[in-house]
């Protein structure tokens, strides 16, 4: 039932798509492509894609943020520099000399500066630049800048879709195309056997910033139930896997207040019935993902959380297993069939 | 040139495993040189000219690149790693590199910033706390591709961008090697020699065993230096600027430069109308710092392409720089040996 293959290929395709808050319409397009192939599907005021599949029983949302974190261009300096903010919560410590594209008229190239050794004093080392010091090389003076970049203008970390060792991967925007990519595999392991289930998906926008995409498109989809996926935090060197999960090893399901404490222990009944690698993710309050905008939008809707564990979260370098991304859509789709009454 | 200097950028060689570098450049002189691979590894080289010298001049550049050397194995297959050559542990994180002699991937991770207390929001790990990630679950499967004592280097794409700048990895110094490939592929006035050599980055240990068998009268360290043209820098530490010119040393941390020589190339620059600039601060050092020590002693210049964000994976120079250095180092070498 496994195809590991697709599940990359899957998650490919939505990494190679742009899409910083607010600026998402290359990767909403890429995934309203992908969405397509089971379901019509519309475009949000507020750019997030919503798909349906029609049914009579239980109105099932599933929810992935579309939206990555980048950089804003603020204004172009005299010598042609670009100065930065961050949009969404891009990490300063980890973009010295990095390569980077500029979304102006066109995309152009660019290189985060970064302090020449002969410049860094004792009392620095250690320290980097704070967004307000940093600046983007684009090789133009101030001039031939203007033609092409304007304020406002994003800007998206640079990185190839590179394959490690054991079926993981490299991406600067696995946060959150591999939300997207289970849900699609997710549909795709249904194969139409839904049940009386009402599906409607949603890649939703500016997640990275707020989650307003969420809060809008589950307030017009008015479901009886959401699913959120995203990422969260996998063990590494100085992140103890005793606090965090572990690469590799499975779906993790939420439990927190703020979520619905009768789909979490459904999820991890299906997931042990069916065999399905999880882990548990518990959290004291909200969650920090689309689940807290979802549950408050409109009348109010039931809301469970599917995490991906990932490694170097909001960096170039972002670092997920594709087995974790299949089981959590082997996890959705069980739990589809089970609301469907396809178990029944 | 820019083809050059693209293709041997690409090219892994750091400190001590230069190999592919050499061949690459021997692929290059060969039908033009005569050449040998010293105990070392520098590959010297003798270009005849229309003419013998009647001083004899040696050009150096340096194969080496920085990057890194894997020292250890967790039991959780990650790689720890020592350095090789000079890296600010500030453009590590966040960045990727080919490992070992199949050259897999790997990246350098780091604690997530949400998981960081907000007063070190813009503080580094210490050095210690950087690893390489291979994507290996465990021990045993990381050594099926990786040892400890392999190397490891950035993975960068070259790219050309903006208004004629070229960005990759290892421009420090395959810019360098670039220009004299060029001086031996044209052919020069007089006969002349020339070191590419290795392990400049972990103290100059090759050029001090290549000077030492050329034997020169001059010589010449081509080079690339850190230009500081960047925001936030003030104007007297801004070193060099990216589009006026060769830069020409009088001092820096390993070489006080012969006055003499360095107005000879200030004078020639001028009267021969290429671009030239003036080192403007006293820092770094370069293979002219063990070749001017030579045997009896070697009257030495240096000429270096500014380049923004040296050993970093994002090296920037602007290629007339390269061009204006290869004009200037060429008049240099041909004034030097008449």
């Amino acid at each position: 039932m496994s195809d590991y293959q697709n599940v990359s290929s899957l998650l490919k395709v939505l990494c190679s798509a742009n899409g910083t808050s607010g600026d998402e319409t290359d990767a909403a397009n890429a995934a309203a492509e992908m969405l397509k192939k089971y379901m019509n599907v519309e475009i949000s005021p507020l750019g997030s894609v919503i798909g349906t599949l029609d049914g009579s029983g239980v109105h099932i949302l599933l929810d992935a943020h579309i939206d990555q974190i980048g950089l804003t261009v603020t204004s172009i300096d005299e010598t042609g520099f670009l100065k930065v903010a961050k949009c969404g919560g891009a990490d300063v410590r980890v973009l010295a000399a990095s390569d980077v594209t500029v979304h102006g008229k066109e995309d152009i190239f660019g290189v985060v500066i970064s302090t020449p050794p002969h410049l860094a004093s004792k009392e620095d080392e250690g320290k980097v630049k704070g967004f307000d010091e940093i600046a983007i090389d684009i090789g133009l003076s101030k001039e031939e800048a203007e033609k092409i970049v304007s304020p406002g203008d994003r800007i998206t970390f640079n990185g190839s879709f590179d394959e490690l060792l054991g079926g993981r991967f490299a991406s600067p925007c696995i946060d959150d195309r591999a939300g997207a990519a289970a849900i699609l595999r997710a549909l795709e392991l249904l194969d139409g056997k839904k049940g009386n289930a009402k599906i409607t998906v949603m890649f939703s926008t500016q997640e990275e910033t707020g989650g307003s995409g969420a809060m809008t498109g589950a307030f017009s989809v008015q479901a009886d139930e959401a699913i959120a996926v995203d990422v969260s935090f996998a063990s590494a060197p100085n992140v103890s896997s005793e606090k965090y999960a572990s690469l590799g090893k499975g779906t993790m399901i939420g439990y927190a207040p703020s979520l619905d404490f009768e789909m979490s222990k459904k999820l991890k009944l299906l997931a042990e019935e069916n065999e399905i690698p999880f882990q548990t993710e518990v959290m004291g309050g909200r969650t920090g993902t689309n689940c807290d905008e979802i549950q408050n939008s409109g009348r109010g809707c039931r809301t469970a959380l599917l995490s991906i564990p990932i490694r170097n979260m909001h960096t170039a370098v972002e670092v997920c297993d594709e087995a974790d991304i299949e089981n959590t859509a082997r996890l959705i789709a069980a739990y589809i069939a089970e609301r469907g009454g396809m178990n029944a | 040139m820019l083809k050059l200097i693209k293709e041997l950028s690409a090219i892994p060689g750091i400190s001590g495993r230069e190999n592919q570098v050499r061949d690459f450049i021997i692929e290059q002189i060969k039908d033009y040189a005569e050449y040998k691979v010293d105990p070392l590894g520098n590959l010297i080289v003798f270009r005849k000219g229309r003419k013998p010298a009647n001083h004899k001049v040696m050009i150096d550049a340096h194969m080496d690149e920085v990057g890194f050397i894997i020292t250890d194995i967790t039991s959780e297959g990650f790689l720890h790693f020592a350095k090789v050559g000079g890296i600010n542990t500030a453009v590590l994180a966040g960045r990727r590199v080919k490992v070992g002699s199949k050259g897999i991937n790997g990246v350098f991770g780091i604690k997530p910033i949400h998981l960081v207390d907000k007063e070190d929001e813009t503080n580094l790990p210490a050095a210690d706390e950087l690893y390489i990630d291979i994507g290996a679950s465990n021990k045993e499967e990381a050594f099926k591709y990786v040892q400890p004592g392999d190397s490891a280097w950035f993975s960068s794409e070259t790219v050309e961008f903006g208004n004629g700048f070229i960005k990759s990895k290892a421009l420090d110094d395959r810019a360098g090697c670039a220009i004299l490939i060029k001086m031996i592929q044209n052919e020069p006035e007089y006969d002349m020699w020339f070191s590419f050599s290795v392990q400049e980055e972990i103290g100059l240990r090759g050029a001090a065993a290549s000077a030492f068998t050329i034997a020169p009268e001059y010589a010449i360290a081509v080079e690339t230096t850190t230009a500081a043209d960047i925001p936030g820098v003030k104007d007297d530490k801004r070193v060099c600027i990216l589009g006026s010119g060769g830069t020409v040393s009088f001092m820096d941390r390993s070489t006080l430069y012969g006055k003499e020589l360095f107005d000879r190339a200030l004078e020639l620059a001028k009267g021969k109308n290429i671009p030239c600039q003036v080192k403007m601060l006293v820092a770094g050092g370069n293979n002219a710092g063990a070749i001017h020590k030579s045997r009896g002693g070697v009257k030495t210049l240096s000429v270096s392409i500014p380049c923004r964000y040296l050993h970093s994976p994002a090296c920037v120079i602007k290629y007339e720089d390269a061009e204006s250095s290869l004009a200037l180092v060429s008049a240099l070498a041909e004034d030097f040996a008449k």
